[in-house]
C-alpha cells in the first residue's frame, strides 16, 4: 500500500494521544498539506479501517464533493459509518446531501437511523418527500429519526408530514413525532409567523403524549402568543400539576414585556403559601419590571413562608422605599423573620439607604438603635463619632453593637478608640465584646505594618493581661513589626507574656518566623519555651514550600540546637516527608548522633527509596555510608 | 507582585468575620431554606429524587456533595461497568440505610423512572452533551460534569434544548460558587477595575488529546463493561482497555479527537467560564489567534482580550485566573486565596476563603433552582459561551492561525475550514 508521509504522520497522531503544542501544530499542517486525491485512494484501497477513519477526519476539514463517492461506500459499514458521516456532514454542496439521501434506500436499522440524523444535520429540504414515507417506517427507531430530521428542516412541507402523523403515529414513535413539530414551529416563531407556531404548539400540548413534550409545547405556546399568552401561563400557575407548576415560574422569568408582572402579583397574592413564596421568586428574578410594592406587602404581613421569600427577594429588588418598612421587620419577635430581614437591610443597595441610616441613628431609641448600629457595621457606614457615643450607653446591646460597628468602621487613626476599649473597658462585661472588635479592626487595615506599630506602642502602657490580648491580635495581623514584638515579648521579663509570645510564635504561619524561632530555641528565659519555639522551627520546614537546601539547612540547625530526643526525631520526619538528595546527605550525616543511629539509617533508607523512585541516583551516597 | 499587593488569606476572615459577616462575601444561598422547606427533617414531597449516570471518581465526590444534602433522595445509579455499578450502590444503599439503590447498564432506562427528578452526570467528556439532552428530553434536570460539549454546535444545541425543554441544568463549573472567584469576577464586571482590557485563564497545556484507535483487545461481556454504551456517541473503535481507564478519556480527551479538546477545553471550561463571568457572561470572543510564546489571545466585541497563558501566574493554586482593568486587576485561584492591585478594592468588605474548590455550593445551587426553577450559575447559557470560547480557541490552535467568529451567525467569518470543524457527527443511532 501507498502511503504519503503525511498521512502516515497523521496516523501516527492517534497512537501518540497527546501531542506537544508545536508538534500538534506541525502534524495539522502536514494533514492539511496531505492531497485529497490521496485521502480519497486511502479510503479505497485496502487501508486498515484504523487509517480510513482518520481520513474521514481530515476530509471533514478539506475534503470536497470529489471524496463524497467513497465515504458513502462506507455509510455501510458499521465500523467506518460514522467516521463516514463526520465527513459528509461537514462537506458543502448537494452530493453530499444526495448521497445521505440516496443511502437511505439501502439501509436499515441503526446505519440508516444514522444516516437520517446526518440527513437533519444537514436540513436537507430536497429530503423531505423521503423523510415522510421514512415517517411511517414499521422500525420506530428509523421513523424517531425521521420526524427529527423534518423536525430540523423545519419548513412547511416538514411541519405538515410531521403535523399530519402527530395522531396516528404509533405510540413509540408520537413523542418523537412531537418533538420534531415542536422544532418546526421554533423555526417559525423566529422567522416571524407566530401564528402558525402556535396552531403547531397548540395542537401538540393536546395531543396524548409524555408529560415532556406537554411541557415543551405549552412553554412554546405561551411565548409564541405574547401578551396573549398571559393567561395560559396563569393557567399553569394553577395546575394541579407540580410540573406544570414548575413550567409555570421558569417560563415567567423568561417572558418578554411588562404586564405579565402585574398578573405575577396578582396570582401571588391568591396561590398557597408554598406556590406563593415560590411565585415571589419568579416575580424578583425580573428586576426591570417587577411590582416592587406587592413584594414588599409579602414581606410585611402573611404567612411566614411568603414573608421570608419576599424579604429575601427585596436583597435583589428592594430600594431606599423599603428602608422603613424592613426596620420595622427586623425588631418583631421571629427568630427567623428578624435575621432575613436584617440580611436584607445589610444588603439593600445604594448609598442613598447609608445616608438615611446613618441620619435616623442620633435620634433613635429602644430596639431599633442597637438594629441602626449593627446595619452601620455591617454596611460600613462611616459614622466613627456618633458610634462612638454608643459607647456611654447604659444598655449593653447598644455598646456591643457600637464596638461592634466600630471594629467594621475604624480606620488606622481611630484605632486608638478601640485600644482603649480593650486597655480599660468602662464596663468590665464590654471587654471581650471590644477584644472582638479590636481584632477585627486590625486584620481588616490594609497596611498592617502600620497597624502592628500602632498596637505595638499600646502595648508599653497596658496591664499583663491585656498586653496578652493584643499579642494574640498581633499575631493575626502578621507581618514583620508584629513578629518583632512577639518576639521581644517571648524573650522578656515577664513569664505570661513569655508563654503567650512563644506560643503564638510556635505556630506562626510564615518561614519569616524562622530565624526569631531559632534563636528563641537557643535563648528562651525557659526550656520550654526552647521546645515550643524548636517545634515551631521544626513545623515551617516541613509545612512550607521552599528549596531542598533551604530545607536542610533549617533541618541541620534544628539538629544542632535540640537536645532532647524528640525534636531530634521530628527532624527526621521533615527529612523523609520532603525526600532530597541534601536531605538524604544530612540523614546520614544524622547517623553520628549518638542517639539517632539507627533511626536515622532507617530515614535515610526511606529517602533513598523515595528518590529512587523518581530515579535519582543516591547510590554513590548510600553506599560510602554503608547503607547499600 | 505590586508592593500595593494585598493578599486577603483564610485567618483574616476568619477573624474578621466574627462580626462581618453581612459584610462579607461569603458562600451564596439562593433562598432562606426554611421558605423552601428544607430545615430539618424534609417530607417526603419535599424530596429531590435523583440518579446517576457514570459515577466515577469525579463523580463520586459529586455523590458526596448530593447525598450530604438533606433533602436529597437518591435512588439509582447507571454505568456501563458491572463492578462500579455495585460500588456506588453500595455507597449509596449505606447512606440511605436500605438496599433500594436500582442499578441500571442502560441510562435510558434510568431516564424512564417517573420518580426521578433530576440526574447527575458524571460520565466522560464523550458523552456529557447527549447524555444531558437526552436527559432534558426525558424531563429530568440535570447536573452535568465539565467539559459539557465536545464542540461549538453542541455547545448551541445545548442551551437551545433546556430553554426549550424548561429544564434545569447545572454545569460543574463549581467556582461559580465559591466566594472568592466571584468576588473577583464581581470586581471586574461592575468596572471597578476600571475598563476592562484583559482576562487571562489558565489553559493547563495548550495541546491536543486524541483516545485514538488502539490495537483490538478482547471485548468484555457486556454485562461486565458494555464497550458499545462505552463508545456511545463517539465513533466505533475497537475494545482497548487503555481507552476504558485511560488518562486522555478520562481526562477530558477522550473522543474529542484531533480537532478539540485537550487543555484548553479541559481546563478552560472552569477557568475560561470564570472568565465568561468576569465580563457578564457576554457572547464568546470574536478573534482568536494562534497561540506564541505560551500565549493565546482572543478578544471581544468589546476590545477586552481573552488570553490563554501557560505561566506567569501569582501561586495561588490550580485554576487561576486573572482580571485586568486601567485602574487595578486581581487574581485568585484554587487556594482560596485572592490577590489585588490595591487594598482599596476590597472596600472594607472580607471575602470568605475557602480552598479546595468544594462543590457543595455549586450542588446547593443546582438543588435550590430545581425548587425554584430559577437559572443556575453554572446554567447552560453560560456554559454554552464559555465552551464556544474553548472550542473556537482550540480551532485557532488546529489551524495555527487567525479565526474570527460571528456571534450573529455563529459561524466563523469567511473560513470554511474553520467552519467544518464546528460540529461532528455523532455514531448512530445517537443523536442531539
Amino acid at each position: 500500500m501507498h502511503m504519503t508521509q503525511p498521512l502516515t504522520r497523521s496516523v501516527a497522531l492517534v497512537a501518540a494521544l497527546i501531542v506537544s503544542t508545536t508538534g500538534f501544530a506541525q502534524n495539522a499542517n502536514d494533514a492539511k498539506s496531505a492531497d485529497e486525491t490521496e485521502l480519497i485512494a486511502l479510503l479505497r484501497s485496502d487501508a486498515p479501517a484504523s487509517e480510513k477513519a482518520i481520513a474521514c477526519k481530515n476530509l471533514a476539514i478539506d475534503g470536497s464533493s470529489a471524496a463524497v463517492p467513497e465515504l458513502a461506500n462506507l455509510l455501510s459499514d458499521p465500523q467506518l459509518a460514522s467516521w463516514s458521516r463526520i465527513a459528509l456532514e461537514a462537506i458543502p454542496g448537494k452530493a453530499a446531501d444526495e448521497a445521505l439521501l440516496e443511502a437511505t434506500d439501502s439501509l436499515q436499522g441503526e446505519l440508516l437511523v444514522g444516516t437520517i440524523n446526518s440527513i437533519g444535520v444537514r436540513r436537507n429540504s430536497n429530503a423531505v418527500e423521503k423523510l415522510a414515507t421514512l415517517l411511517h417506517s414499521d422500525d420506530s427507531e428509523v421513523a424517531s429519526a425521521a420526524a427529527v430530521a423534518l423536525g430540523h428542516i423545519g419548513n412547511g412541507a416538514a411541519a405538515k408530514s410531521l403535523r399530519g402523523s402527530l395522531a396516528s403515529a404509533p405510540n413509540e414513535v408520537r413523542s418523537s413525532i412531537a418533538l420534531g413539530c415542536v422544532l418546526c414551529a421554533e423555526r417559525f416563531l423566529a422567522e416571524g409567523n407566530s401564528t402558525e407556531a402556535t396552531e403547531i404548539y397548540d395542537q401538540v400540548r393536546r395531543a396524548d403524549l409524555p408529560g415532556q413534550r406537554i411541557i415543551e409545547a405549552t412553554r412554546g405556546a405561551i411565548l409564541a402568543r405574547g401578551d396573549e399568552g398571559i393567561p395560559l401561563l396563569l393557567e399553569q400557575f394553577r395546575s394541579s400539576e407540580k410540573p406544570m407548576f414548575q413550567l409555570a415560574l421558569g417560563t415567567a422569568r423568561e417572558f418578554p414585556g411588562d404586564k405579565i408582572d402585574t398578573a405575577l402579583a396578582t396570582e401571588m397574592s391568591s396561590a398557597t403559601p408554598e406556590r406563593a413564596a415560590l411565585i415571589i421568586q419568579a416575580m424578583a428574578d425580573r428586576e426591570e419590571t417587577v411590582v416592587l410594592a406587592a413584594v414588599l406587602k409579602a414581606a410585611e404581613q402573611g404567612p411566614k413562608q411568603v414573608r421570608l421569600s419576599a424579604i429575601d427577594a427585596l436583597k435583589r429588588v428592594g430600594n431606599d422605599s423599603c428602608l422603613a418598612a424592613l426596620l420595622k421587620i427586623a425588631i418583631e419577635n421571629d427568630v427567623d423573620i428578624v435575621q432575613t430581614a436584617k440580611d436584607t437591610l445589610a444588603a439593600l443597595p445604594g448609598k442613598q439607604i447609608d445616608g438615611e441610616i446613618a441620619a435616623l441613628l442620633p435620634s433613635s431609641g429602644g430596639d431599633t438603635y442597637p438594629l441602626l448600629l449593627e446595619l452601620v457595621g455591617r454596611r460600613r457606614i462611616d459614622v466613627v463619632e456618633e458610634v462612638e457615643k454608643a459607647l456611654e450607653h447604659s444598655d449593653k446591646s447598644v455598646r456591643s453593637a457600637a464596638l461592634i460597628a466600630l471594629g467594621e468602621t475604624v480606620s488606622l487613626n481611630k484605632l486608638s478608640v478601640l485600644i482603649s476599649q480593650v486597655a480599660a473597658p468602662k464596663h468590665p462585661e464590654d471587654a471581650s465584646v471590644a477584644q472582638q472588635a479590636l481584632r477585627a479592626a486590625s486584620v481588616r487595615m490594609p497596611d498592617r505594618e502600620a497597624c502592628s506599630t500602632e498596637l505595638t506602642k499600646a502595648l508599653e502602657r497596658l496591664p499583663t493581661a491585656a498586653k496578652s490580648t493584643l499579642l494574640e491580635i498581633l499575631s493575626d495581623v502578621g507581618g514583620n513589626k508584629a513578629l518583632a514584638t512577639i518576639a521581644v515579648a517571648a524573650k522578656g521579663n515577664n513569664p505570661e507574656l513569655q508563654d503567650t509570645g512563644s506560643r503564638l510564635l510556635g505556630t506562626w504561619n510564615s518561614v519569616d518566623a524562622a530565624p526569631v524561632l531559632l534563636d528563641l530555641a537557643k535563648t528562651a528565659p525557659a526550656e520550654k519555651y526552647q521546645i515550643r519555639a524548636l517545634r515551631g522551627y521544626i513545623g515551617l520546614a516541613r509545612k512550607f514550600t521552599m528549596p531542598a537546601n533551604q530545607r536542610v539547612e533549617m533541618c541541620q540547625n534544628a539538629l544542632d540546637t535540640a537536645v532532647r530526643h524528640d525534636e531530634k526525631m521530628l527532624v527526621l520526619d521533615v527529612l523523609k516527608l520532603h525526600p532530597s538528595k541534601p536531605g538524604l546527605a544530612l540523614a546520614i550525616k544524622a547517623k553520628q548522633i549518638p542517639d539517632l543511629n539507627n533511626e536515622a539509617s532507617e530515614a535515610a533508607m526511606v529517602i533513598a527509596k523515595k528518590l529512587s523512585g523518581r530515579g535519582v541516583d543516591v547510590s554513590e551516597l548510600l553506599s560510602a555510608a554503608g547503607l547499600e | 507582585m505590586s508592593n500595593k499587593a494585598a493578599q486577603v488569606s483564610r485567618r483574616r476572615f476568619l477573624k474578621t468575620t466574627i462580626s462581618a459577616a453581612g459584610a462579607a462575601v461569603a458562600a451564596p444561598t439562593i433562598i432562606p431554606s426554611s421558605a423552601l422547606g428544607r430545615d430539618g427533617a424534609v417530607p417526603p414531597s419535599e424530596r429531590i429524587v435523583v440518579g446517576g449516570i457514570g459515577i466515577g471518581r469525579r463523580g463520586g465526590y459529586d455523590l458526596g456533595c448530593f447525598l450530604e444534602q438533606k433533602d436529597v433522595q437518591f435512588v439509582a445509579v447507571c454505568d456501563i461497568k458491572k463492578k462500579r455499578r455495585g460500588e456506588v450502590k453500595n455507597i449509596i444503599d449505606k447512606h440511605n440505610g436500605n438496599e433500594k439503590c436500582d442499578t441500571y447498564r442502560d441510562f435510558r432506562e434510568l431516564l424512564d423512572r417517573r420518580d426521578i427528578d433530576s440526574v447527575l452526570i458524571a460520565t466522560g467528556p464523550n458523552w456529557h452533551a447527549t447524555a444531558a439532552m437526552t436527559t432534558a428530553k426525558a424531563g429530568k434536570d440535570m447536573y452535568c460534569e465539565k467539559p459539557v460539549t465536545k464542540n461549538i454546535s453542541q455547545s448551541l444545541i445545548l442551551a437551545d434544548t433546556m430553554r426549550r425543554t424548561a429544564r434545569v441544568f447545572q454545569a460543574g463549573t463549581q467556582r461559580r460558587n465559591l466566594p472568592h472567584f466571584a468576588f473577583a469576577c464581581e470586581l471586574a464586571r461592575t468596572g471597578k477595575l476600571g475598563k476592562l482590557t484583559k482576562v487571562f485563564a489558565h489553559p493547563m497545556g495548550m495541546q491536543a488529546l486524541m483516545s485514538g484507535w488502539l490495537p483490538a483487545e478482547p471485548e468484555p461481556d457486556p454485562d461486565v463493561v458494555d464497550w458499545n454504551m462505552y463508545l456511545g456517541p463517539a465513533s466505533w473503535r475497537p475494545f482497548n482497555q487503555k481507552l476504558l481507564d485511560g488518562f486522555n478519556f478520562e481526562k477530558g480527551g477522550g473522543f474529542v479527537g484531533a480537532f478539540n479538546g485537550g487543555g484548553v477545553l479541559e481546563w478552560g471550561s472552569h477557568c475560561v467560564d470564570l472568565c465568561q463571568w468576569a465580563v457578564g457572561d457576554c457572547p464568546p470572543p470574536v478573534e482568536y489567534n494562534a497561540p506564541k510564546d505560551g500565549h493565546l489571545v482572543a478578544r471581544y466585541e468589546s476590545g477586552t482580550e481573552l488570553i490563554f497563558r501557560e505561566k506567569g501566574w501569582i501561586p495561588l493554586g490550580s485554576c487561576p485566573v486573572r482580571f485586568e482593568g486601567e485602574t487595578g486587576w486581581v487574581e485568585a485561584g484554587d487556594s482560596g486565596k485572592i490577590v489585588l492591585s490595591s487594598p482599596e478594592l476590597l472596600a472594607g468588605r472580607t471575602v470568605e476563603e475557602i480552598g479546595g474548590y468544594p462543590a457543595t455550593f455549586h450542588v446547593r445551587d443546582f438543588l435550590d433552582c430545581v425548587k425554584t426553577r430559577r437559572q443556575p450559575k453554572g446554567n447552560a447559557d453560560a456554559a454554552c459561551n464559555a465552551h464556544i470560547a474553548c472550542h473556537a480557541a482550540n480551532i485557532a490552535l488546529h489551524l495555527g492561525r487567525q479565526v474570527k467568529y460571528d456571534n450573529a451567525t455563529n459561524t466563523f467569518i469567511n473560513d470554511e475550514q474553520a467552519n467544518r470543524m464546528r460540529s461532528e457527527a455523532l455514531r448512530e443511532p445517537w443523536r442531539l
